[in-house]
């Protein structure tokens, strides 16, 4: 069968897929409590911020950047809205100035690094800074309580028995591979990862869409930030950190390459199932969470060898 | 057959997953299927195991738990009130019959124990208390009088005059408020004291240092440090060691191993002695008596005690 | 005389191709021994197997009697085997001496770079070249002409035996090249074997001892070139009749398409005006660096210009970006199509249809039936072999996939086709599909612009040539009264 695998382009795509069922059937096998309806909807739910985040962070890295800023930004996001809903403003509008803030400073991530020309590294890692320190000003370095109850609904909510950050994970999953897939925005993307030269030189206005790439994904991130700030009642200074590492490491699980141009979003879904099973799984099983740290770097180092490995193979 | 560059990775993947199943079986000490009484099992969700005082906790913990014949469950949130949840959620969908959960925040963690709640989980919180959600039993030093006995030493050892330096710990944790409390209790009542700084350092000893060095740099004048924590408290020595100032009392919290040592090397002026281990002890033996169905205390607190130099 | 190398019945393959096919090849001690033929050839290829770059698949290599295995360019830079790319390999951040050491300074007793001795000896080569070249200048301060002659310093630091430059006159002046020719003797009378490759039939004549020619990666035949004739020579290299190589249609012009007046770009391009008619090809020839890329690019929008005008069909239009170039009805071919054509990891579909996506869309969707429909019509017509649309690009051979670049500007429908080096790393065959495809394109009205460095193309298949001499246009000629002779004058600058 690996004989198969190597040969066939369908099947190393599935690679990550493989790895993800034989991640759960060996926990399934080891773990009577793994394989429940509920624990599944429990890691999907664990998982949903992660692969939430791991979508706008998709886009950034096949169009060959990276967005540093994500964790800061769910921070950032979940404390202003959490702050208007407290301070008694309606729903509507913290939510949307949440999840507005995210697309912002998206926007200026895209245009440092379209318009200054400065390396998307160095510029979203300013920005993690910046919106770090920004969260911590408005919260006063304290976590913000006090929301009204219905907005619990949008982290801890039901809806026919399913999770609410289930639900928002799986349509925005659907819009991006439709998006990546069949529009013309998505092509660019594509194109723009395998040769931006090449690219605007075909006549598209490359900087506008990596502009609006760094836009999604702040806003996927401040949306991320507000379900984090619902599912725990209450707005952490402090969340977030290492999330935009979490979700580099879904994104390339998933097969995407870092270097732009390769990939696929439901990959990135998988990636992130991986994580999510497996930090769930190593807890049902009582292993040490020090372990348990090397036990998913080992898996992250795993993933970019084997990217590195496509790489190579394909060139 | 050669192995191929794909086959080997997938090979290496294999090789981990498997070895980190087996890594998990030995740390399971599941009963073998068939075995005729199935164990008690208690999950510890603790707030972070990278600081001494809360591997004592987990001690102290394990110890009565082997003692009394029941499995304990450790969950590590890392700090991070987002994975505790998760860690909660997990100990959930295990079925463990008693939480007892040590808080990164104490607002944060109340839909994770409402949760538990739900699942008719008795949940007990130790060393920090939750703003929320059905909690049998809160066990937990009286942090309030600790920060104030370290307060009124401080106000003695200096006459009731001098410049005061507080470092704090996580913001919105109830150790940080409730020691910071105390403390300001204690040392509003001497009017020749003023407190010139007052900085967040998140219990961590890298941070403690950190805010030190800047906060040695605004003030040229300091008499004494009250840091809500041990850890803090050392980091601070160090950045007083390193900036060469001297004629300061230090004052920490949690009587740590290290604490301790440098109270009687006199560089530490003193430290409130928590008892992690009896903590976890007591938490252990609460869970044993809620399972047993006898009455359990609300609160419970833990003594504490003054470490000075003898 | 004696032999210092012969090479025997050398063969290579890369995938799908054989690029070498038991090629020979001899060199005397003193001699000047000329590698000629057709780009493609494989005239680069049997060089870089000898210089260490590429592992001879079959074969035999002996070296002054004796069978020598060169896997490295260290190897044979050891065994006194020196090469000159055909593109500079200097580091341009460095200087002059640094770049001729790089990789084996000499240390002194602490243990640091040796500045003082490195400095002298770079100084005693350049000196031997006699050249000016201060030795601490750095690179990129340096002219093309000069960095090609620090990159001969640097060959001559390693005090080879056999020296191989590969078209090492491409980039040089005509005073340059004089120079560089009584440096090749004076080497050559020292007893260093030069193998001098060129396509460039006049240099051949007037430099060489002897002349191999190669074609399609085979052994052709080697001749003294005092006994040899350029129609010999040219029939060798060629294989057939020159006509037969440009399948050029002449029609009557059509009107005019294209004008541009006075575009001006500071240090590059000044005041250069022409005009193209529809079905009609003008070829634009000169140096490297004569600023003919830079004129396409500035046509395009892919670069800012000073000044100037541009008319489609009479009407003036303002370029900003290449989308503006595009709207207008102009198309840019790339002199580099891997770094500015393809994007290599998309598919052939994907690639034909960047330029003109908007066109297969609804709102914001592509509608997959249309945008296939002009994909198969294009690969039909263009003769594309790929095993299908989804194919990635980098999977397709130079030629098919410069019929993808000239594909995806033909689906954008343009007036105007700029083509900059169009058969460049092609093969013959495909070269002469490529030729077609500018016939079909003039035949419908299109007209071309054919930026090439290769003079038999641009008389062959031009139907007026222009020359370009640092960023002005220096010569107009219908395709009648142009030659290689007076292009090359005009190109050096000459009026």
């Amino acid at each position: 069968m690996l004989e198969t695998m190597r040969r066939s382009p369908l099947l190393r795509k599935m690679g990550p897929l493989l790895g993800l069922l034989l991640l759960c059937f060996i926990l399934a096998f080891l773990s009577d409590r793994f394989l429940t309806v509920n624990n599944l909807l429990n890691i999907t739910r664990q998982v949903s911020l992660n692969a939430i985040i791991g979508v706008g962070m998709t886009l950034v890295i096949l169009t060959g950047g990276i967005d540093l800023s994500v964790g800061s930004v769910v921070a950032l996001a979940g404390s202003i809205t959490a702050g208007l809903l407290s301070g008694g403003h309606g729903l509507a509008v913290s939510l949307a100035a949440g999840i507005g803030v995210g697309g912002v400073l998206g926007l200026i991530n895209g245009l440092i690094i379209t318009r200054q020309k400065v390396q998307p590294f160095i510029a979203t890692m300013g920005m993690m800074t910046i919106a770090r320190g920004y969260t911590l000003v408005y919260t006063d370095g304290r976590p913000i309580t006090g929301m009204p109850e219905q907005f619990r609904f949008f982290g801890g909510g039901y809806i026919a028995d399913i999770p609410v950050p289930v639900i928002i994970m799986a349509l925005i999953f659907l819009a991006g591979y439709i998006m990546l897939k069949k529009t013309r925005f998505g092509r660019y993307i594509y194109a723009i990862g395998g040769n931006e030269e090449a690219t605007r030189l075909s006549g598209i206005n490359t900087p506008k869409v990596l502009v609006w790439v760094y836009v999604l994904c702040g806003t996927l991130a401040g949306l991320s930030g507000i379900i984090m700030a619902s599912r725990l009642n209450s707005a952490q200074p402090t969340a977030g950190m290492g999330f935009e590492l979490d979700a580099i490491a879904a994104v390339v699980l998933g097969g995407t390459s870092l270097s732009g141009g390769v990939g696929t979003i439901g990959g990135t879904l998988v990636g992130a199932l991986i994580i999510g099973v497996l930090d769930n799984g190593l807890n049902l099983l009582n292993v040490s969470s020090f372990y348990q740290q090397v036990a998913k770097g080992i898996v992250i180092l795993l993933a970019v060898m084997l990217d590195r490995k496509r790489g190579k193979g394909g060139a | 057959m050669v192995l191929k560059s794909k086959k080997r990775v997938w090979a290496v993947l294999l090789v981990v997953v498997f070895s980190i199943g087996l890594l998990a079986g030995c740390g399971s000490s599941q009963p073998p299927a068939g075995e005729p009484a199935k164990k008690a099992v208690v999950g510890l969700a603790i707030s972070t195991l990278n600081n001494p005082f809360f591997v004592d906790l987990r001690d102290g913990a394990k110890a009565a738990a082997d003692a009394s014949g029941m499995d304990l469950v450790v969950m590590d949130a890392q700090n991070d009130a987002g994975k505790q949840m998760a860690n909660i959620e997990d100990l959930i969908q295990k079925k463990v019959s008693v939480i007892v959960v040590n808080p990164v925040d104490s607002k944060a963690i109340v839909p994770a124990i409402e949760a538990a709640n739900k699942a008719n989980i008795p949940v007990i919180t130790v060393d920090r208390s939750a703003e929320g959600g059905k909690v049998v039993c809160a066990i937990a030093s009286d942090n309030v009088a600790g920060g104030k006995m370290a307060g009124q030493y401080i106000v003695e050892k200096l006459g009731g005059k001098g410049k005061l330096v507080e470092l704090e710990g996580l913001p919105g944790s109830s150790a940080a408020n409730d020691r910071g409390k105390g403390f300001n209790e204690a040392v509003k009542s001497a009017s020749g004291l003023s407190v010139v700084a007052k900085q967040p350092a998140d219990f961590d000893r890298g941070k403690g240092m950190k805010v030190m060095e800047n906060i040695l740099q605004a003030n040229p004048e300091i008499n004494a440090v009250f840091a809500h924590n041990d850890e803090m408290a050392l980091g601070a020595l160090e950045a007083i060691k390193a900036a060469n100032r001297t004629g300061m009392i230090v004052v920490g919290f949690d009587a740590t191993a290290d604490a301790q040592k440098a109270v009687k090397d006199g560089s530490l002026a003193a430290t409130v002695a928590q008892q992690p281990k009896e903590m976890g002890k007591i938490s252990i033996e609460t869970a044993k008596k809620i399972l047993a169905k006898e009455s359990v205390p609300a609160t419970i607190p833990v003594a504490l005690e003054l470490v000075v130099q003898k | 005389m004696k032999e210092l190398l012969r090479m025997r019945e050398i063969s290579k393959y890369f995938p799908g191709v054989k690029a070498l096919d038991k090629v020979e090849f001899s060199l005397f001690l003193g001699e000047i021994h000329a590698l000629l033929g057709e780009n493609g050839a494989g005239k680069s290829t049997l060089m870089k197997v000898l210089s260490g770059s590429y592992k001879k698949d079959a074969g035999e290599i002996l070296l002054g009697g004796q069978p020598v295995d060169i896997d490295s360019p260290r190897q044979a830079q050891e065994l006194g085997i020196g090469i000159i790319h055909q593109e500079l390999n200097l580091v341009p951040e460095l200087t002059v001496m640094e770049n001729m050491f790089l990789g084996r300074e000499p240390l002194n007793s602490v243990g640091f770079i040796d500045e003082a001795l490195i400095e002298e000896e770079a100084a005693k080569v350049l000196d031997e070249l006699g050249t000016d070249i201060p030795p601490s200048a750095v690179i990129s301060s340096l002219s093309i002409g000069e960095q090609q002659m620090v990159e001969i310093a640097k060959a001559l630091s390693y005090r080879p035996r056999i020296l191989i430059m590969d078209e090492p006159t491409a980039a040089l002046t005509e005073r340059e090249t004089e120079r560089l020719f009584s440096i090749i003797r004076r080497l050559a009378a020292g007893g260093v074997g030069i193998v001098y490759i060129s396509h460039r039939m006049e240099e051949l004549f007037a430099i060489s001892d002897r002349v191999t020619v190669m074609r399609d990666g085979t052994y052709v035949g080697t001749v003294k070139t005092r006994e040899a004739t350029f129609d010999q020579l040219i029939k060798m290299m060629v294989g057939r009749d020159i006509s037969a190589r440009f399948p050029k249609e002449y029609r009557a012009r059509g009107p005019e398409a294209l004008r541009v007046e006075n575009l001006s770009r500071p240090g590059k391009l000044e005041g250069v005006s022409f005009t193209v008619h529809a079905g009609e090809v003008v070829g634009i020839a000169g140096l490297m660096g004569a600023g003919r890329t830079e004129l396409a690019r500035a046509i395009f929008g892919a670069d800012p210009l000073a000044a100037g005008g541009i008319y489609v069909d009479g009407q003036k239009r303002v370029i900003r970006n290449p989308a503006d170039a595009i709207r207008a009805g102009i198309g840019l071919i790339t002199e580099d199509r891997k770094q500015q054509g393809l994007v290599l990891g998309l598919s052939v579909r994907e690639n034909i249809t960047l330029a003109s996506l908007k066109r297969f869309c609804k709102h914001l969707f592509i509608r997959e039936a249309d945008e296939g429909k002009v994909v198969d019509g294009q690969i039909e017509s263009l003769r594309i072999r790929t095993p299908g649309a989804g194919q990635m690009v980098k999977n397709l051979s130079g030629g098919n996939q410069q019929k993808v670049v000239i594909a995806k500007w033909l689906a954008t429908s343009p007036k105007i086709l700029i083509m900059d080096e169009p058969t460049r790393g092609v093969d013959i065959g495909a070269k002469t599909e490529i030729y077609q495809i500018m016939n079909m394109l003039t035949a419908s009205g299109v007209g071309i612009v054919m930026i090439s460095s290769e003079l038999p193309e641009v008389l062959g298949m031009s139907d007026r040539v222009l020359v370009m001499h640092r960023g002005r246009i220096t010569a107009e000629l219908p395709v009648g009264q142009a030659t290689q002779e007076n292009i090359m004058a005009y190109a050096a600058g000459g009026e």
